[in-house]
């Protein structure tokens, strides 16, 4: 099987972000960059169909800035085969619909049997690239998939996709097709040291953005801003000790029995 | 029949027969749009084999104009049957806004169906702002730390409204809208749904408790769940939950998962430990009656929903706020 995961690079979550100079998104400069967390659970998925099924080639894309080369090497680390860089040439936002069109050219031309992404992603939360690229190059598509199973012999794939309120929406889909997968459907491991070696030596191909063709934005942001306080947000001062009791008494007065 | 090009689709979901509210939600959300657009309509769509009822009560609730669309066989939610009814009709009508939930469903068919109809998309919806007289649509990035208010330049708009942003309408008391029926064969050909699987889960301790102590990826050490315990244990009534990571971690049963993919809860006190509040998380609980955030990240988005917070590590704090609980709970048992 040919299998293709799309990976996104993402300014860390748990770092602080700001807004830009312009107000109209995120101030990247000086942010340290992970994997987007879902795309891992994605590429993870991938490395278990290998395991599974003999002679299975996992391919890796991620369409970003010279930087976004680290989660490229990151995932050879992880192990997957190959990696293709989309190299966009500003570090400004990508809207989903770029990056979906420019993974859709690539694949096009590549006959994958399955494409794997993560349901979203931390920063732009959209959850539109998977099925967009599902759509662009006319496959079925499942998003939220929280269990699968190859079935090889019928050229299908069972799979669970997560409803609300622990309900799961079961369904078969014919391959080739694309996944979009939801944490917890698997513990993706961590990159090998051997293999973090190799990968850094491992040649990526590297597809210029400008080089496919350019895609129609409708969308613009027009501001960013802080979100609003919807509560009161009293932040306690003090000592711990201090806090401590000033907490005790404010929950006392509310419901604590005395 | 044709809709004007100012007008405004509503998209329902329902699971097991049922209208979702979602669905209500959207619609007041579809009311607050159509003020913008003073000319345009509102209708809403209703997919699937055993419509009737269904499209009778939105009618009747909403005082809107149901549009059921029968497809013969489809039990339930199908991707494929969903995007090829919807590109159809709506290729048809031609809506400047079509109105779906960020929801399993929604945002399982809205972008593949909005690249099908060469409209734009946006998804996650919190609210409608106005910049120079420009409408656009508010969504939270990166967890919920900031807000983008994004502008489509489109004739068409597809929006996915996240649950929980718009409150229903009250039911409207006048002439219950009209439902118009059509039949339309469509079998999906690339998939086969199976229905619906039930996980069983008892997630009464959570939805049932007065009190909820909540971990998140903040809590950084399995170790440190005994002191979300200890806790919860000086509450009565209580019960102690997580966000979705702590769960995927294995940390926590699912079934102790609050959030847009867990159960939605309500306690009179929601202490959230070292939980950012991102948007998935925050929808499950911004119900509640007080909430403390305890986290060491002032600018967490936890802060902003929070009527109480305590910027400190948790794996010190706690066990101060434990023992100046008992001191007291000594001193007042003495005297």
């Amino acid at each position: 099987m040919k299998l293709l995961v799309c990976v996104k690079q993402i300014p860390d979550p748990d770092a602080p972000v700001h807004v830009n100079a312009h107000g109209t998104w995120v101030d990247v400069d000086g942010s340290t960059f992970v994997m987007n967390r879902f795309d891992g659970f994605a590429l993870e998925e991938a490395l278990r169909i290998r395991e599974e099924i003999p002679d299975t080639r996992i391919d890796v894309v991620s369409v970003g800035p010279e930087r976004v080369e680290a989660v490229l090497r990151r995932s050879l680390g992880m192990g997957a085969d190959h990696g293709i860089h989309i190299l966009t040439g500003s570090d400004g936002y990508l809207s989903s619909f770029a990056s979906a069109t420019w993974i859709a050219a690539h694949a096009r031309a590549c006959n994958y049997d399955l494409i794997l992404t993560g349901v979203m992603s931390g920063d732009d939360m959209n959850g539109q690239v998977g099925p967009l690229v599902a759509e662009m190059l006319h496959l079925p598509c499942a998003t939220s998939v929280i269990f699968r199973r190859m079935m090889p012999e019928s050229g299908r794939i069972f799979v669970e996709r997560e409803m609300e309120g622990g309900l799961r929406d079961a369904l078969e889909i014919r391959l080739p097709a694309l996944l979009t997968l939801q944490s917890g459907i698997n513990q993706p491991r961590y990159p090998s040291l051997s293999k973090m070696l190799r990968a850094n030596r491992h040649p990526l191909d590297i597809i210029l953005s400008d080089s496919l063709e350019s895609p129609t934005i409708h969308l613009s942001v027009m501001q960013t801003s802080l979100p609003q306080k919807i509560r009161a947000g009293l932040i306690l001062e003090g000592t711990p000790g201090e806090k401590a009791r000033q907490l005790l008494d404010i929950l006392q007065n509310r419901l604590m029995p005395a | 029949m044709r809709v004007s090009s100012q007008s405004i689709v509503v998209i329902a979901e329902h699971v097991e027969g049922q209208v979702r509210s979602i669905t209500y939600e959207l619609a007041a959300f579809a009311r607050i749009l159509q003020k913008e657009m003073p000319s345009s309509d509102i209708k809403i769509v209703v997919i699937g084999d055993a419509i009737d009822k269904m499209a009778q009560i939105m009618a009747r609730n909403t005082g809107m104009s149901v549009f059921a669309i029968h497809v013969p066989g489809l039990a339930g939610y199908n991707a494929e049957v969903y995007k090829n009814v919807l590109a159809d009709v709506l290729t048809d009508w031609r809506p400047s806004h079509v109105c779906a939930a960020h929801s399993s469903q929604g945002m399982d068919f809205v972008p593949g169906l909005s690249f099908r109809l060469g409209a734009a998309c946006i998804t996650g919806v919190e609210a409608i702002v106005k910049h120079d007289e420009i409408i656009c649509f508010r969504r939270a990035v990166c967890g919920g730390k900031i807000m983008a208010d994004v502008h489509a330049d489109s004739p068409m708009i597809l929006l996915s409204v996240l649950p929980g942003s718009f409150a229903p309408d009250p039911k409207d008391a006048s002439a219950p809208g009209s439902v118009q029926q059509r039949t339309m064969e469509s079998a999906p050909k690339q998939s086969v749904s199976l229905g619906i699987i039930r996980k069983n889960m008892d997630a009464s301790a959570v939805t049932e408790a007065d009190v909820i102590v909540a971990a998140g990826r903040g809590i950084g050490d399995k170790d440190h769940l005994g002191l979300i315990y200890r806790l919860a244990a000086l509450f009565p009534k209580s019960a102690v939950g997580g966000s979705r990571i702590v769960c995927d971690s294995g940390w926590m049963d699912y079934s102790q998962q609050i959030g847009v993919t867990g159960c939605t809860v309500a306690p009179s006190l929601y202490i959230a430990c070292g939980i950012s509040g991102a948007i998935q998380h925050v929808s499950g609980m911004r119900g509640s009656g007080f909430i403390v955030a305890i986290n060491t990240d002032p600018k967490a988005a936890i802060i902003n929903m929070s009527d109480v917070c305590i910027v400190e590590d948790l794996a010190s704090f706690i066990p101060i706020l434990i023992e100046t609980h008992e001191k007291r709970y000594a001193e007042d048992t003495s005297q």
